[in-house]
């Protein structure tokens, strides 16, 4: 199959890649450039485990086909952190209980960044909408929205 | 217990910062230099013989490394939970007996040439006759399963304790009633996925499971090759809920692709795969007698159950025995008769489920219901009529120590409102009640105890050894804390080896809710060990005896003159210095009857100790389209002692929501001619973060005297009830008793045009 050359920026690195045309943006990400973070949970784009951030809006990577990304700005779980230090909102995740087995874990961290840099006091049932689209099997969600609300409050506070 | 430095508290757990760093590797996240991708060709048919598979056109594919099937590739070797239900050919050799059921695979150098390869094989099926329901699969002339099961009787559990026929002459009143549910899926976020390695020294293996000791020596048998080495490694678990603890015919066909390619091979499975070919949980339907004095006392129980199990046996003894066990601790009843059949149908095997089962225990809360509705009284009153209490013999013989039932109860009922609530609620809001109790660790022979050692690095940390397996719901924090607590290490100072068959023991891994029991009960003996050992070099550094020395944060002291006192890493440094090696060791078993079997003798101590717990959920149920709302759920769990108090707040919340939410509302399958229609997540209905309320976990201690820190089992007793405290609110809101679950609006506006009492 013919590859096809793309540009785009990942967790503020530059890349040029060769991909087939039929290739979706988790598969370039996690095979070709090792990024295992976001997750392939249901191969129809109703779980939310494959959430990175595209031009800073939170989309399902199994879902977008990599010659899409062309000239994209994207954002990975790994790209949250800076060194050592955590992001406010894994550092939520981490000290209020919002992680178990951690799979749906980067998928719902980018998904309420998202929410948090366009809505930074959000509501109970902002919190919840914003993660909707995120199926997590292991909390029932509670910890996991007490965990967004307390990032936004960390950030208030800053 | 208020002077523990870790233990009793909120801890954060030891394994969240590489999650939240996208760090945390599962199995589909790995790869091996040299790797090849496997595929699956599965059976079209719900049953069928297999009389050739040519396999000749896909062997010459380019790409492709290694085809194999049943017939050319396999040991005539049959799996099964326990000797007498050895039924499973994990890859068959004559026989399809469900859509979906492996026949042949094929490992190549990419994805897309495995499954251009799999259109190349040809097999030739005859297809048989099938049968679908377990009632039709028991009459006579329905298609046969397995030819030394006849009538198609896979497990047949017959319990006949006290008197039973009497005690229902003698009731004052006996409500009859019947119940059922379809298939659930375990809905794991992780499909499943193996990766395998098998070349000379043997074969390692990467997959989620919930016990890789399980795994390991079945594989064993089927590979032919000694079980040290079959080398099952610790990986991230995306959730298991039972669904992963046997051995599965993708792990053998794994190994087998490998042998043959001499490369590692990784199959992952699409989430329709996940759902049909790993296991689902049995379809059950309920038909009770249950009688009641007028006072409210609950005096006897009669059960006939039926089980679809699909096409082989699983865990069939234990899906069938476990729910009745837990009546049998839930309510202190003496006569007690149970009936439970597990059928074969052409349909995936089943296995085990945290929320065990539904069809068996929602009705029996609903007529605990409609005997306090008779009587005018409440059903809160009449549950603690009937509470079970310490010391207790049940009727097949457990003997209950540590019970917080009543507890439960009252702080569940303070917590959601109830006296504020019932009764008083608007139309259309109900508010219900439920309780359940769960055995701590079941009878597994040999794999029922666990064993766990202790060593000390240069640095003075500890690494702690032990079979434990964390599928997310925190083990691998759990007994990384009791080991810190028992050596007087902070948590960061502590390092844990697990779940992996080359090095650590055998361990009943995170299945029959032994982890904190069993496999935390042997890590805090390792400790102990450890720390009599340590102190007594420790002793002579300081001048005391060992046995006036205690360990906190990392010192040891003397307890009697705390100034007094040494750094722990410099008592290992000493020791090591001193050639003295300090290695601890420790083990647990369950105090189980060894006598008890779950079929030739369903009597005697099944467990070494029983959780309790008290479901409340209020819902607002729509009388035009039928739909439930839950609006809130309050869960009251007895987990002995809480370990980690965060990670037992997680584990009942997720209890609540998937009894009450997936369980009572929206699970279910849905089949046609054996082949299942909504293995999706668009199709199969699964709660978003806006169809949960907010749930209160309140823990109960009840400081059991067997566990480790007095802790027991941390949050099943929610799983098991909170969908029976969902009916119980239905009918509440709607004056409706529901015949089946899930409680879907069609179920519901049905019950409400039949106004069925």
């Amino acid at each position: 199959m013919e590859q096809h050359k793309i540009r785009l920026s990942v967790n503020g690195e530059d890349w040029e890649l060769a991909v087939a045309p039929n290739k979706t943006l988790l598969e370039v990400l996690r095979n070709d450039l090792g990024l295992t973070g976001a997750k392939e949970g249901c191969q129809d784009g109703t779980c939310g485990a494959c959430t990175v951030l595209m031009d800073g809006k939170a989309i399902r990577s199994c879902l977008v086909l990599a010659v899409e990304a062309q000239g994209k700005d994207i954002l990975t779980i790994e790209g949250l952190s800076k060194g050592d230090d955590l992001h406010p909102v894994q550092e939520a995740f981490v000290t209020h209980g919002g992680v178990q087995c951690g799979f749906c874990t980067p998928g719902m961290i980018l998904a309420a960044k998202a929410l948090l840099d366009s809505n930074p006091e959000p509501t109970d049932k902002e919190i919840r909408t914003a993660i909707s689209g995120n199926r997590c099997r292991c909390s029932g969600y509670t910890k996991i929205v007490e965990s967004i609300a307390a990032a936004a409050q960390g950030q208030r506070r800053r | 217990m208020s002077d523990h430095s870790l233990v009793g508290q909120k801890v954060t757990r030891t394994d969240s910062v590489e999650k939240v760093r996208g760090e945390a590797k599962f199995t589909a996240d790995l790869s091996l230099p040299g790797m090849l991708y496997g595929k699956i060709l599965r059976s079209p048919y719900p049953h069928a013989k297999i009389l050739n598979i040519d396999t000749s056109e896909a062997e010459k594919l380019p790409g492709v490394r290694a085809v194999i099937t049943g017939q050319k590739d396999t040991l005539p070797y049959k799996w099964g939970v326990v000797p007498y239900t050895r039924d499973y050919q994990l890859l068959p050799i004559e026989r399809v007996r469900y859509v979906g059921q492996e026949v042949a695979a094929v490992a190549a150098t990419d994805e897309d040439t495995a499954k251009r390869a799999l259109d190349l094989i040809n097999v030739d099926y005859e297809p048989l006759p099938a049968v679908f329901d377990p009632e039709e699969a028991m009459k006579e002339g329905a298609p046969s399963l397995h030819d030394d099961k006849p009538g198609n009787i896979c497990v047949a559990v017959e319990i006949d304790e006290g008197e039973v026929d009497k005690a229902l002459a003698e009731a004052d009143f006996v409500l009859e009633g019947s119940f059922s549910a379809p298939e659930e899926d375990y809905c794991e976020a992780e499909p499943y996925a193996v990766l395998a390695n098998f070349d000379s020294t043997g074969v390692d293996i990467w997959c989620p499971n919930a016990g890789p000791h399980m795994k390991a020596r079945p594989l064993s048998a089927a590979l032919g090759i000694p079980t040290s080495k079959v080398r099952l490694h610790r990986v991230y678990i995306g959730g298991a809920f039972g669904g992963r603890s046997e051995v599965s015919p993708a792990d053998v066909i794994v190994c087998l692709l490998s042998h043959k390619a001499r490369r590692p091979v990784k199959i992952v499975y699409t989430y329709e795969e996940n759902c049909n070919c790993i296991r689902q949980e049995v379809a059950w339907s309920t038909n009770l007698r249950m009688g009641f004095k007028d006072d409210g006392t609950w005096t006897v129980g009669d059960f006939k159950c039926i089980v679809d199990g699909g096409a082989h046996a699983s865990t069939g003894p234990i899906a069938v025995s476990v729910p009745y066990m837990e009546l049998e601790t839930t309510y202190p009843l003496k006569n007690l008769r149970y009936n439970g059949y597990r059928v074969y149908t052409n349909k995936p095997p089943r296995g085990m489920h945290p929320e065990q089962n539904r069809a068996f225990l929602i009705p029996i809360e609903m007529h605990l219901d409609m005997a306090a509705e008779r009587l005018g009284m409440d059903p809160m009153e009449l549950r603690l009529k009937n509470a079970m209490t310490p010391g207790f013999t049940t009727a097949t013989g457990a003997k209950i120590t540590s019970c917080g039932f009543t507890e439960c109860v009252q702080k569940a009922a303070d917590k959601a409102g109830w006296r504020e609530k019932k009764g008083k609620l608007p139309t259309g809001r109900g508010i219900g009640m439920a309780c359940g109790s769960v055995m701590s660790g079941f009878p597994m022979g040999i794999r029922g105890g666990s064993s766990a050692f202790i060593k000390f690095n240069e640095d003075g940390d500890a690494t702690v050894i032990s079979g434990v397996v964390d599928n997310g719901q925190g083990n691998e924090s759990m007994v990384t804390q009791i080991a810190a607590e028992e050596l007087g290490l902070p948590l960061d100072k502590v390092r844990l080896i697990s779940a992996d068959t080359g090095i650590c023991p055998l361990d009943p891994g995170a299945y029959s809710q032994a982890a904190t029991l069993i496999s935390g009960g042997a890590v805090k003996e390792a400790a102990t060990d450890a720390k009599r050992q340590l102190f007594e070099v420790a002793g002579k550094m300081l001048d005391a005896k060992p046995e006036d020395l205690d360990a906190r944060d990392g010192n040891i002291y003397v307890k009697s003159d705390p100034g007094r006192s040494v750094l722990l890493r410099r008592a290992v440094t000493n020791a090591m210095g001193n050639n003295i090696t300090i290695m601890g060791r420790g083990y647990r078993w369950p105090k189980i009857d060894p006598d008890r079997e779950w079929v030739s003798n369903p009597r005697g101590q099944f467990a070494s100790t029983y959780s309790y717990g008290c479901s409340i959920a209020e819902v607002e149920v729509d009388r035009e389209t039928g739909k439930v709302k839950v609006l809130d759920m309050t869960a009251a769990h007895d987990c002995g002692y809480p370990i980690n108090a965060m990670a037992v707040e997680q584990q009942i919340q997720r209890a609540a929501t998937s009894s009450g939410i997936c369980g009572g509302v929206f699970d279910k399958i849905l089949w046609d001619k054996g082949q299942t229609l909504n293995a999706n997540y668009l199709d199969y209905w699964f709660p978003t973060a806006l169809d949960v309320p907010h749930i209160e976990p309140i823990i109960v201690s009840s400081n059991d005297p067997f566990g480790p820190f007095g802790a027991k089992e941390g949050s099943l007793s929610i799983s098991i009830s909170m969908y029976s405290a969902i009916a119980c609110a239905i009918h509440e809101a709607t004056g409706v008793w529901l015949k089946e679950a899930p409680f879907t609006p069609e179920k519901v506006l049905q019950a409400l045009e039949k106004e069925y009492c």
